[in-house]
């Protein structure tokens, strides 16, 4: 039984409206339409040109990065699992994004629950106040961690943790937001009436109500911490290095297609991920875009 | 009435609320505004900042000609990518607006994936399609436009390519949920009223995506103006922007003062910036 079916035998809920509705086409002349076609078709070769180039490159049998493909050989990718400070960059970007993906999902569930339900007149300043690391350029948050880091002992690791909870809070707030106008108020009114505390509501009814969303949330965070530069740019340090900042200072130097190969690792990693989110509440939904 | 749930509801939601609050305000609010104090101090070699309150850090980057050029670099190359991604977005979300559903999932998601993996995979792309043996300068010699390859990377346009296509996806974005949120019935009751399909686009479609026009842009040109990566794999040493500059002066010659100015600076242009945009669209409406 899906929770959405769950919700209705508990109560009868309206389902949020689920699919966008589609724009009317302009009534243009066939070479116009023709026209635009190719554009878009253009801009889709542009947008995937790069990534296709890494993958296809990661299959080289060479050091040059060839597009022959006939002659393909995973020798990149042994290179890869051979490489001591790839590999623990990648556990530590593992590492590092399941832990502030975990928090940030947490507290931005916690937030956005109060922000849905109890802010009311004032719920445009708490969600405005909440998107905030979003308006300051990432670089001023880990530059004034890495500052803060001078003054107040704490330990280095944890700014790095903190700096990617930041980052990830907007986005999983706003996508457990979005779940959250789902959810019928009246569910939990209903729960109140029957006696139960609000903890006990919010744990029992609202959470599993959410629970999509709050995945796609965990999963989404994820992708950003994982993805992130600008963060462990100027917070990572010896034995705390991120994958991508491995090889940010390895292709300062050299290129290699170990890089590529790597890339492509990450490229499929984060497709999984995404396939994953868009399966369980919509990609756009989950990025409030 | 024991059981309202209004009762006691403020202690509960400032509960709920604390552990944000406490993280936003111990490792954002206050570490940004003491970096940004941190500007407005003197600069000294071995404490990292003099605690004594001087302007000469914005004298410097207002006047010294090496900063004035940074500056000037970094809001023509932000100028430039806004106006691309905005022409070239607003093309693409108009077409996932117009697209069936059976075709939408998989055309939006191609549009996102690039922006999930991160700006460093997107510029190692880059570099392998633009570098001296990488495919476009391969296509170049085998048609004949060129005889030896042609020095693509560490070029002005190719940053403002690559940082084009990593944008492009934060305007496809807030101008599709613009497009999407219209009236479907305006455009063919423009077009019964005697409207030409690019007149009832100028008059009806395009004001009405205002919103998503603002947003997008202030997107696209807050997260260019802060580029660091990118500028610094592709332009090298020939194009250098604020966010580079910032990175030399705090982790390579520890002059947090400077630097801090710089990030300030840059900080103050792009809320300007966003303000601007903001306040002309307000009075548009």
């Amino acid at each position: 039984m899906s929770i959405d079916d769950r919700a209705a035998s508990i109560l009868p809920i309206e389902a949020p409206p689920q699919e966008l509705v589609r724009q009317p086409a302009f009534d243009v002349s066939p070479l116009t339409r023709f026209g635009f076609g190719l554009l878009v078709a253009l801009l889709y070769a542009f947008l995937l040109m790069p990534l296709l180039i890494v993958i296809v490159a990661s299959f080289s049998p060479d050091t040059s990065n060839t597009y022959a493909l006939s002659r393909a050989s995973l020798r990149w990718y042994r290179e890869f699992a051979g490489s001591d400070s790839f590999v623990s960059a990648f556990k530590f970007s593992v590492w590092l994004a399941a832990i502030a993906a975990a928090i940030s999902t947490v507290v931005g569930f916690l937030s956005a629950y109060a922000i849905v339900r109890f802010l009311r007149k004032r719920r445009d300043v708490g969600q405005a106040l909440a998107m905030l690391p979003m308006m300051v350029p990432h670089l001023l948050i880990s530059l004034s961690l890495l500052l803060m880091l001078t003054r107040v002992p704490m330990p280095e690791i944890a700014t790095l943790i903190i700096g990617h909870v930041l980052i990830c809070m907007p986005f999983t707030i706003a996508g457990i937001i979005a779940s959250l106008e789902g959810v019928d108020p009246e569910l939990e009114a209903a729960a109140y009436t029957l006696g139960a505390p609000r903890w006990r509501v919010l744990f029992e009814i609202t959470v599993p109500l959410v629970a999509p969303g709050v995945l796609s949330a965990l999963i989404f965070a994820f992708i950003v911490s994982f993805g992130d530069v600008y963060i462990a740019l100027f917070l990572s340090g010896p034995g705390m290095t991120t994958l991508p900042i491995e090889i940010f200072s390895y292709i300062q130097w050299e290129s290699s297609p170990v890089v590529a190969a790597i890339t492509t690792v990450q490229i499929v990693l984060i497709i999984v991920f995404g396939l994953m989110v868009e399966r369980l509440v919509g990609l756009r939904a989950a990025m409030r875009l | 009435m024991t059981r309202d749930p209004d009762s006691r509801s403020g202690a509960f939601a400032a509960t709920l609320l604390s552990p944000i609050g406490m993280l936003y305000g111990m490792f954002l609010v206050a570490p940004i505004s003491f970096f940004l104090l941190v500007s407005f101090f003197r600069y000294s070699p071995q404490q990292l900042y003099l605690p004594t309150l001087t302007l000469d850090n914005y004298t410097r980057l207002l006047f010294d000609p090496y900063y004035r050029g940074i500056i000037a670099t970094t809001f023509r190359i932000a100028a430039v990518v806004t106006l691309a991604t905005l022409g070239l977005g607003y093309a693409l979300a108009y077409f996932l607006s117009r697209v069936g559903h059976a075709w939408r999932g998989i055309l939006m998601f191609l549009v996102v994936a690039p922006l999930m993996t991160g700006v460093i995979v997107r510029t190692y792309g880059w570099i392998v399609l633009l570098g001296s043996d990488g495919l476009v300068n391969r296509a170049l010699v085998a048609l004949g436009f060129v005889r030896t390859p042609v020095q693509l990377l560490n070029t002005e346009p190719t940053v403002i390519v690559a940082l084009v296509h990593i944008m492009l996806p934060y305007m496809v974005f807030p101008i599709f949920s613009a497009l999407v949120a219209q009236d479907p019935h305006l455009v063919p009751a423009a077009s019964t009223l005697g409207a030409r399909p690019g007149r009832a686009f100028l008059e009806v479609t395009l004001p009405l995506s205002r919103p998503g026009i603002v947003m997008g842009s202030a997107l696209v040109f807050t997260l260019t103006a802060g580029a660091i990566v990118t500028p610094a794999l592709l332009g090298g040493r020939d194009v250098i922007m604020m966010g580079q500059t910032i990175y030399q002066l705090v982790l390579s010659t520890f002059n947090w003062p400077l630097g801090a100015a710089v990030a300030a600076l840059l900080v103050l242009c792009q809320l300007l910036v966003i303000g601007v945009y903001f306040r002309k669209t307000r009075r548009v409406h």
